[in-house]
């Protein structure tokens, strides 16, 4: 499996999407940075702020989205995807594989520049503790998801975006019970509560707040399974 | 080793493959037909890449569809191009070989390569190998584990005179070494070269199997349409009708006949005296339908013609 | 006499009227507008641009509801609903997604399918075909920009709780047109470049959101912490928003002067409209 998780990371990580999104990631330490010089009365609130505004709300989502979805989109779509399919080897280990490498191509990409950033606002050790658990568990829930959406469906990125900006910016951050099955809101709970901020949208306990993102991801991959069992290859 | 029983696959409206059936066993089996026939439909349906419509296919007693075990035994050239652009054709075909749980991935990738006549410590990713390099890497995939069966989707597309020859030889080896290969062509010489087995499909449907030089003597029966060109049309169409070798004539321009004939080694020796006797001079002689699409034609038509 | 005859299907001339270059650009925009929202295509291509189209409509056919079933003393008195100035903010996201997906699936398909080659054959220049292209982007962002606030308008007259007068309501209906153009403008502008940089259309939507949403995430978190106010003014993302708080002679979220605000809006227009043309004047069309 060795070589199926090489082959996947060498696919996925191109030097246009490392740039685009480590540039995103620069952007988000300037800003914790400049909170840190900042003389602010709530530095907590603030840097949760950033990490919910920015990280969550954009860049850890958008990250993953482009890491995951192509992860076996792009096979799927280009016609390599019979290359492994065409093998005497489980769905579910490719699946799992897939997303392994998604995730270790999204997770240093994310979670080192969110987590410079909450230190570099001086908020202190809760921050920064809040923001490696929050961010890690968003990217993690984002990975599954993202990972089915690309196999299942066509343009997946922009399908994506979409899911990102509809129903997690806009359904999902009314408030309410949509809430509730945003990975999003669960990340942005499980931050406040781990850098004790003031309460979110959706206060859920500690334990809903990891196993709902965590449920979803693998609700996600239990999908992928099935899909790549059941659909035609090209 | 392949038993494909009354199975066809439609895509909404369009039917790609119809009721077909046969049987495949061990050495070349070539499968021809013309672009759009429904060969590569058919290959994917073998592979269980897609699920028949209608019907049953058992490749090595299993169902390609249900058992991924079966692909061990089992060895795909495909024919779309795409390949994993930024790595080394090593590191694909030893992707294949791991996937396929060999021990010694590496050493079988290096091997398999060999085979095809490729260098297997060339490290520049695929993106800059040329098609044919890029072909004989998808077959050095298809057989680095030593599969039983082995299904190749028009494997020679876009290679030069001399690697075709080379693969058409290790084709025959490993069918004289009593694997399964069925290998897919609309070049009908080329699939003369394969072997003697063949299956001829024709949009969507099987228009003859067996023995190549058995569906030769078929398509030799059916009526062969020839161009004469003659200074003196009528006259030479007259004669030609006279000496009973043709079964139909007709003159196409001023200075040519067209002919029909069932008897084409019969015309021949037929037209020169017919000619002369016409006072008729003969400037040129030339077969119209000798290509692959009128033969498939034929096949087609007698197989309705059968049928009914 | 016999009436045989021997029909000629060859190749036939075109004898119809010849619209010359406006006809080109005409049918050009009207195709490319068509192709934008999906329409004449399949179900999931209408999906997400119609469904972006109707979000953008869905708050103002509540405050319309809410103002016909409450009593009009509790509307009249403010505070209930929103002002138009104030509309945008319910549905940028929506906003966002459309201008993500319409510039795009506008240009990107004729470069990625080899199909500009065949449009430049035609009357169409270089210059002409981007003006067909900003003809058809410029009234379907409309629909978003202009559409749901107009359509707030109408309902409110009609539920009694609009403008006072037909001054009045002229007075909003000419504000809601100028901050619908001056949204549409530089969102136009910038989805345009954004697609005129890349042959994929989702990657070309990715970037179009980023832009939007980053340079406001990052702008606003930088003034917050003390950065100078005028670092706003490369918030493209915002900036078309806030000059339409000052159409309605409202203060806005930001102490920068209209002026400015007008003079930045122009150069975001402007500078990404000067990308576009530079990318398509020096692209070179092999087929």
């Amino acid at each position: 499996m060795k070589a199926l998780y090489r082959t996947f990371l060498a696919t996925q990580v191109t030097k246009g999407r490392l740039a685009g999104l480590g540039a995103l990631g620069a952007l988000a330490v300037v800003l914790g940075v400049a909170l840190g010089a900042g003389d602010g009365d709530d530095p907590v609130g603030a840097g949760i702020g950033l990490v919910s505004s920015y990280g969550l709300a954009l860049f850890v989502p958008v990250t993953t989205l482009v890491f995951a979805s192509a992860v076996l989109g792009e096979p799927n779509e280009d016609g390599t995807l019979v290359y492994l399919w065409l093998r005497p080897v489980a769905r579910w280990r490719l699946v799992a594989v897939a997303t392994a490498a998604a995730l270790t191509a999204a997770l240093p990409v994310v979670v080192v520049p969110m987590t410079v950033a909450a230190a570099a606002t001086g908020a202190g050790t809760g921050l920064v503790v809040a923001t490696l658990g929050a961010t890690s568990l968003a990217t993690v829930a984002y990975a599954g998801v993202f990972t089915w959406l690309g196999l299942r469906i066509r343009r997946a990125l922009l399908w994506g975006l979409a899911y990102i900006l509809v129903w997690e910016g806009f359904v999902a951050g009314a408030g309410g019970t949509a809430s509730l099955l945003a990975i999003r809101a669960h990340a942005r709970s499980l931050l406040a509560r781990l850098a004790d901020g003031a309460p979110e949208l959706v206060e859920v306990s500690l334990a809903t707040s990891i196993a709902v993102p965590l449920g979803a991801a693998v609700t996600a991959l239990a999908l992928t399974v099935r899909r790549l069992t059941r659909q035609d290859v090209a | 080793m392949i038993e494909v029983s009354h199975v066809s696959k439609w895509f909404g409206d369009v039917v790609a493959v119809s009721d077909v059936s046969f049987s495949v066993g061990p050495g070349v089996t070539a499968l021809l037909g013309p672009n759009g026939a429904g060969k590569s439909t058919l290959l994917r349906l073998l592979c269980g890449l897609t699920r028949p419509s209608q019907g049953s296919v058992q490749v090595l007693g299993a169902d390609p569809r249900r058992d991924p075990a079966l692909f061990r035994r089992l060895g795909l050239v495909p024919q779309q191009e795409a390949l994993f652009e930024g790595i080394s054709a090593r590191a694909f075909v030893t992707l294949a070989a791991e996937l396929q749980g060999m021990a010694e991935a590496g050493a079988a990738a290096a091997s398999a390569l060999h085979q095809v006549d490729l260098d297997p410590h060339d490290r520049r990713p695929l993106a800059t190998y040329s098609k044919g390099m890029r072909q004989r890497v998808k077959v050095a995939q298809a057989l680095v584990h030593h599969p039983e069966l082995l299904v190749l989707d028009e494997p020679l597309d876009g290679l030069d005179p001399r690697q075709r020859l080379h693969l058409i030889t290790l084709f025959r080896r490993l069918g004289e070494e009593g694997r399964g290969v069925l290998v897919s062509s609309h070049v009908l010489d080329e699939v003369e070269r394969f072997g003697s087995r063949v299956l001829v499909m024709a949009q969507g449907r099987l228009a003859a199997e067996g023995d190549f030089h058995a569906i030769r003597e078929l398509m030799d029966n059916r009526p062969h349409r020839l161009r004469v060109r003659t200074d003196r049309p009528h006259a030479l169409g007259a004669a030609l009708l006279a000496s009973a070798t043709v079964v139909g004539v007709w003159v196409a321009g001023p200075a040519e006949v067209v002919v029909d004939t069932l008897d084409v080694a019969r015309f021949r020796l037929a037209v020169a005296p017919a000619a002369c006797a016409a006072g008729a001079r003969l400037l040129e002689l030339v077969p119209l339908d000798d290509d692959l699409e009128s033969v498939f034609r034929y096949l087609v038509g007698a197989g309705a013609r059968s049928a009914r | 006499m016999s009436d045989a005859r021997i029909v000629d299907r060859g190749y036939r001339r075109y004898d119809g009227p010849r619209l010359g270059v406006r006809g080109a650009v005409r049918s050009l925009a009207w195709h490319s507008a068509l192709r934008a929202l999906g329409l004449r295509r399949t179900f999931w291509a209408k999906l997400l641009p119609l469904a972006s189209v109707g979000i953008a409509y869905v708050p103002a056919l509540v405050f319309v509801g809410i103002a016909a079933l409450l009593p009009d003393q509790l509307v009249q008195g403010g505070g209930v609903l929103p002002g138009y100035a104030d509309y945008y903010g319910f549905i940028s996201a929506a906003i966002v997604l459309f201008v993500a997906l319409v510039g795009p699936e506008v240009l990107c398909p004729d470069r990625r399918h080899r199909m500009l080659g065949l449009y430049l054959a035609s009357p169409l220049t270089r210059d002409s075909y981007l003006v067909a292209k900003v003809l058809a982007v410029v009234p379907v962002l409309a629909l978003v920009t202009l559409g749901p606030p107009l359509l707030l308008l109408v309902g409110l007259t009609f539920a009694g709780a609009g403008p006072e007068g037909f001054g009045e309501f002229l007075t909003v209906l000419a504000r809601i047109v100028t901050g619908g153009l001056v949204i549409s403008a530089a969102y136009t502008a910038v989805s345009l470049a954004a697609a005129s940089l890349t042959e994929r259309r989702a990657v070309a939507s990715a970037g179009v959101i980023l832009v939007l949403l980053v340079s406001t995430v990052a702008t606003s978190a930088l003034v917050a912490v003390g950065a100078d106010e005028r670092l706003l003014l490369l918030n493209v993302g915002a900036i078309p928003f806030e000059l339409v708080q000052r159409i309605y002679g409202q203060a806005g979220r930001t102490p920068i002067p209209t002026a400015e605000l007008v003079v930045a809006n122009l150069a975001w227009t402007v500078g990404a409209g000067a990308v576009l043309r530079s990318r398509y004047h020096r692209l070179r069309i092999t087929r």
